[in-house]
């Protein structure tokens, strides 16, 4: 008897020895980190994301409910460039995680390593409209931006769990194949559409747009995050109907009665785009599909 | 088989002494060059990336499988030491501000129209409030929130927020508004109205609770999957209309539990209850309160900029040692996000009050249109009823101007 209980007292304490090394536990501000960091770290990281696709990422209630998640997170990913200024620093200070305060090596904002367009070059004020005094933060959706939140967030996980830095970057270099290979499918898919003139609601694609060589010629927003005028609704009809522009893209989360009655007015197609990693019901469930629902809706559009 | 002369081994010597020294230089020389080249090489394509980057990077022929970080800072440079040069650092000017704290002012204007039982101007100032914040170090932020009113300039709040403690909590040390309640809580251009309702202003106090002392937070892990948070407060006890101090020990207590949890992703609830206990404002005999506060607020998270509805109520009981009878007060209201920038809020307001050892109920009602030109700005029209005593009725109009500059902290849920 005494023999069967000290057996099972060993075979506890082995089994607590052997267990697996806890997953590292991730939040990220937006969907996107998560899928790109579920890339590299697989089952060895648990990550969720703050904000869903579907909404607008400046605009995230600051919840008490994210406040559980924060408190015991292992690493904090964020978009930066004051994206996430509106709701992340309370939810931070409440969080009562001191690992995952900016500076600390559980904060990892991934855009100080991509690269980032529309930085202002003069000083910025609100006249300018909601504008982002550091560049614009839609930057994730350029693939080769992608690879570099991978690479960094590779190098993050590397840092916090040792042990398995060999899998993160086995599964890295995989990422990175994987990207390429969609990269050039995507490329050769707009390839006929390239110079191609459209319009878009907010300024959201830059760094996509500018990827697949796609002209963004006027935003439905007269500024960043001001809604449009009359009168600046009147000339983009025009500025469209003189440079024949024939799609208007929009998010998800805007309201498609303006830019549906420009379209209708211009003779041009509305379609919604998904800036984010489960944007859409269906089909955007990570990032390659994403955009592989993106590429096809934008074809279909520009094919008129 | 030739035999070497003396000569020829003393010529070979000689070489051999001469030569290979010669030689080692030279081979010394090559790898340095080499290194010079391969560095040359390193900079030129430190260079082109650069370039590359500058023209943007997609012109670089590169596959994405071989895309680096853009990284502001240069490789080292891996020259001896004999070969450094002065680095051009180029003048910062906006620099020496960084470490300034944010920065902002909202101003209220506040016009008046109709009855007017609380002697308002037709335009006033409301308030201006100047708000500064930064982190103190890294365990701590700095907040202060000056509030200008056509009577007086008061530090609204200005504390230390102790944000890195352990065991859960988090702290703050210096004048706070109490974590009583909601609407207590909020600064002037928070609130989703003109006024402040009756409850707040009989049992709160006019300027609200707010006291210099120290709060103390910490959350409470539950099965539930909710956020449960307790608050303790202490504070020096003096708030202008509803608590006092006689002698030192008269301090002010204050304790708050927050319970909240998502119902769906576009909805949750919140619940509170609160308690503070104190001195009467002359100095003897106590004053408690306790309270419960409930909020719903409802937000699609595909449509949030468009529609949302919060609905409040809070309900307040005091017990006053110098009055025989309880007192109670609530107020319930309804805002609603009818488009992008309009608001529709309705409110109904009860409060008790004493006179002469016989006690008194007012009553209000309001309603109000909120319109945002823009997150930094907003202007609201509301309408009040306001029934006192029972009897005779006031009615006014409030249109409120909020307009704020420069960089405001967020504010939490």
């Amino acid at each position: 008897m005494k023999q069967t209980i000290i057996a099972f007292a060993l075979s506890l304490l082995a089994g607590s020895a052997l267990a697996a090394p806890a997953k590292l536990r991730v939040v990220t501000s937006s969907a996107d980190l998560a899928s790109i960091t579920r890339e590299v770290g697989g089952e060895l990281v648990d990550v969720t994301s703050i904000a869903r696709g579907y909404q607008d990422p400046h605009f995230v209630e600051p919840k008490p409910s994210f406040l559980l998640l924060l408190k015991n997170a292992d690493l904090l990913m964020v978009i930066g460039l004051d994206l996430e200024i509106g709701w992340l620093p309370p939810l931070i200070d409440q969080s009562r995680n001191a690992k995952i305060r900016p500076g600390s090596s559980g904060y990892l904002d991934v855009s100080r390593g991509v690269e980032i367009l529309d930085r202002p070059a003069g000083a910025v004020n609100r006249s300018m409209g909601d504008v982002h005094p550091l560049g614009n933060p839609h930057y994730w959706l350029d693939p080769a931006n992608a690879v570099r939140i991978a690479i960094q967030a590779a190098k993050k996980l590397e840092e916090l769990q040792p042990a398995n830095a060999a899998v993160f970057q086995k599964r890295l270099n995989d990422f990175k194949g994987r990207m390429n290979a969609a990269d050039l499918r995507w490329t050769a898919a707009l390839a006929p559409y390239k110079g191609a003139k459209i319009v878009t609601y907010h300024n959201s694609w830059p760094n996509f747009m500018r990827r697949y060589g796609i002209d963004v010629v006027d935003f439905v927003e007269p500024k960043p995050g001001v809604p449009p005028s009359p009168s600046h609704l009147f000339q983009l009809i025009r500025m469209m109907k003189e440079q024949r522009v024939k799609v208007i893209v929009m998010e998800p989360y805007f309201d498609h009665k303006t830019p549906q009655s420009v379209a209708d007015r211009t003779g041009a197609k509305l379609v919604v785009l998904y800036p984010s990693v489960g944007g859409a019901k269906t089909g955007s469930d990570d990032y390659f599909q994403l955009f592989d629902l993106n590429i096809a809706t934008l074809i279909e559009a520009l094919k008129n | 088989m030739t035999r070497r002369g003396p000569i020829s081994r003393a010529f070979l010597f000689l070489f051999l002494v001469i030569a290979l020294p010669a030689a080692a230089q030279e081979e010394d020389r090559i790898s340095r060059l080499e290194q010079k080249l391969d560095e040359l090489l390193r900079q030129a394509s430190a260079i082109r990336e650069e370039l590359n980057a500058l023209r943007g990077g997609t012109e670089a022929a590169q596959t994405l499988s071989e895309v680096e970080l853009v990284t502001p800072d240069s490789p080292p440079s891996a020259t001896s030491l004999a070969d450094v040069q002065t680095v051009d650092n180029q003048a910062s000017p906006g620099a020496a501000k960084a470490l300034n704290p944010d920065m902002s002012v909202v101003g209220t204007l506040l016009s008046h129209a109709g009855d007017n039982f609380e002697e308002r101007a037709p335009f006033a100032l409301d308030e201006v409030e100047v708000a500064l914040e930064a982190f103190i170090d890294p365990y701590a932020k700095g907040r202060f929130f000056i509030a200008v009113t056509p009577e007086e300039v008061d530090v609204e709040e200005g504390y230390a927020q102790f944000v890195t403690l352990p065991w859960g909590l988090t702290a703050k040390a210096g004048k706070t508004k109490a974590t009583f309640g909601k609407a207590n809580t909020w600064h002037t251009h928070n609130r989703p109205w003109a006024d402040q309702p009756l409850m707040v202003t009989r049992f709160l106090g006019e300027e609200g609770l707010a006291d210099v002392g120290v709060s103390v937070s910490r959350t409470i892990d539950n099965p539930f999957g909710a956020f449960i948070e307790a608050t303790g407060e202490v504070y020096s006890g003096d708030v202008e209309g509803t608590f006092g101090r006689g002698a030192d020990n008269d301090l002010l207590y204050n304790a708050h539990l927050k319970f909240f949890r998502d119902l769906t992703e576009n909805s949750n609830v919140e619940v509170g209850t609160s308690w503070a206990r104190g001195t009467l404002p002359e100095g003897e005999g106590h004053n408690r309160l306790a309270g419960v506060d409930v909020t719903y607020r409802w937000k699609p998270l595909s449509r949030a900029l468009y529609n949302s509805l919060i609905a409040r109520v809070e309900a307040i009981a005091a017990e006053r040692s110098d009055f025989d009878r309880a007192l109670y007060g609530y107020y319930a209201s309804l805002d609603y996000q009818l488009a992008r920038r309009w608001f529709a809020g309705a409110r109904i307001d009860r409060a008790d009050g004493f006179q002469d050892d016989s006690r008194f109920t007012d009553r209000g009602l309001s309603a109000s249109l909120t319109f945002w030109p823009s997150q930094f700005s907003q202007l609201r029209g509301q309408y009040r009823r306001t029934t006192l005593h029972g009897g005779p009725s006031f009615n006014e109009f409030l249109l409120q101007l909020q307009f704020a500059i420069g960089a405001h902290g967020a504010h939490s849920f």
